[in-house]
């Protein structure tokens, strides 16, 4: 029997600056399940992690987590989603110590838990050695994963990456892939990317989104060569509409 | 609580940037050697104060002024200390992480203005000091001195307040501190015009900063003085509070 999806999106559309930038989406993630979605930049996925994390307000339609709408309880962002958005957000005057422990205390973690949590996760995210470094002055795979690590402080049920292999080398984009894989069991993750080798190599389901929309929504098959050609089928179209 | 989350880790982020003890060390410097002018004045002129019981004393001629020339700096160190409070998250795309840790722009905004009035008041304290630390050396008129006290804190607090508008208004730190400083200087400037020309300039005196913090400094405190300055805080922050939510709705 398949788990119940703990993560859903009904109908979510959302319009900037006078342009509906996404519609209707619906997709759902399960526990344990690796959701990438995957499009062109300006495809929608940034706006619509976005909207999951609840940073935006959906003009229409509802993000439920383990069926609590997300719009009634903004609440239930600060518990149960771990959110890291496209462009690192980092406070570059504090150590990475210092970062960790503020954003668990932004999220309402108790002292203690604070510091369990931080040790947790410089530890599980390899970044022990710069703890007492200024944030600011990591490398950008070290910065990616302190990110990561504030997304995941607080143990979240739900856990949102927007492009997290951006700008990492080889063997960073390698690391960053086995550790989301291992994070992935006890909880529902969404990756977003426009690159297909990085929802080959982490997702369990694809959602292709294009100019706003849900294109495509199924489990990843082990035909690579169909879900490639399908993307850039996708892509062209919208391509050659606009042009 | 998430208020004061908000508020410890700007205070920190302040207190750990050059900037601000930069500052702290220009303007206490400057005040004291403006505060060692006006007792250098007041020693050369005691003779003839002395001589009349009901004249100006240190209170008049050395604390007061010394309080009000901070409000004076204040109106550049205000937008200076606020510029990058919402402006500067902005422009280090750290406000997603602020929203997405379940903060109410509300909380974001009254954060904010905590970390940014203690620091002001806590120069405020320090400068109130200096002519405390002649008091066992002269007769200050305490009530005269609280009054102004009161006064200046409160101002300085509309001062922050207008800064946390400008800077939730901006995307550039640099752009939300000229922003803040025309305001408050057209607020403390509002009623020159009138001054200079002689004529009644009416609401718009009404609405000048100096109208409703003179009396403080000379120690009168009106409610209706006290409640011109919540006013501008809370219209101040429901400015700033506003524009933050509608950056969650509009994007």
């Amino acid at each position: 029997m398949p788990e119940p999806a703990l993560l859903h999106l009904d109908h979510v559309s959302r319009r900037l600056a006078g342009r509906e930038v996404v519609s209707e989406v619906t997709f759902s993630v399960a526990r344990g399940e690796v959701l990438g979605l995957l499009g062109v930049n300006g495809a929608g996925k940034s706006t619509t992690l976005a909207m999951v994390a609840g940073v935006l307000r959906p003009d229409s339609g509802s993000v439920q987590i383990g069926g609590d709408d997300l719009r009634e309880q903004p609440e239930l962002a600060r518990r149960r989603i771990g959110y890291l958005p496209e462009n690192v957000p980092l406070w570059p005057e504090l150590t990475v110590r210092e970062y960790l422990d503020a954003c668990g205390r932004l999220r309402g973690m108790s002292h203690a838990a604070r510091k369990t949590a931080v040790d947790r996760e410089l530890l599980r995210l390899d970044l022990e050695g710069q703890a007492n470094r200024l944030s600011g002055q990591l490398s950008l795979g070290q910065k990616r994963r302190l990110g990561l690590a504030q997304a995941l402080l607080h143990d979240p049920q739900v856990l949102v990456l927007d492009e997290p292999g951006n700008g990492l080398d080889p063997i960073q984009t390698a690391q960053l892939r086995e550790l989301i894989r291992g994070l992935s069991a006890q909880r529902a993750t969404i990756i977003s990317t426009h690159v297909l080798g990085e929802v080959e190599a982490m997702c369990d389901r694809v959602v292709i989104l294009h100019a706003g929309r849900v294109r495509h929504d199924a489990e990843l098959a082990g035909d690579r060569g169909a879900l490639d050609k399908m993307f850039l089928q996708i892509a062209r179209e919208g391509a050659s509409k606009a042009a | 609580m998430s208020a004061l989350s908000v508020a410890r880790l700007d205070l920190k982020r302040l207190l750990v940037r050059p900037f601000a003890w930069t500052l702290a060390a220009i303007a206490l410097g400057a005040l004291a050697w403006v505060f060692l002018q006006n007792l250098n004045a007041f020693l050369i002129a005691q003779p003839k104060l002395a001589a009349n019981t009901a004249g100006p004393g240190y209170t008049d001629l050395v604390a007061v002024p010394h309080l009000l020339a901070y409000v004076q700096l204040c109106l550049l160190l205000a937008p200076l200390i606020t510029m990058h409070a919402v402006a500067g998250e902005r422009r280090a795309h750290t406000l997603p992480l602020l929203f997405a840790a379940g903060l109410s722009p509300a909380r974001i905004v009254l954060g904010k203005y905590v970390s940014a009035l203690l620091y002001l008041w806590a120069l405020l304290a320090l400068v109130a000091l200096m002519p405390v630390l002649l008091a066992r050396a002269t007769t200050p008129d305490w009530g005269q001195f609280g009054a102004a006290l009161l006064g200046c804190a409160l101002c300085v607090a509309a001062l922050a307040a207008i800064g946390i508008a400008a800077s939730a208004s901006s995307t550039h730190p640099a752009v939300a501190a000229i922003a803040a400083l025309l305001i408050v200087l057209v607020l403390a400037m509002l009623d020159t015009g009138g001054h200079l020309t002689g004529l009644s300039v009416g609401w718009l005196a009404y609405l000048a900063l100096p109208t409703h913090l003179t009396p403080f400094m000379h120690g009168l405190v009106a409610s209706v003085d006290i409640i011109y300055f919540l006013l501008l805080i809370a219209l101040a922050l429901g400015f700033a509070i506003r524009r933050l939510a509608a950056e969650k709705v509009r994007g």
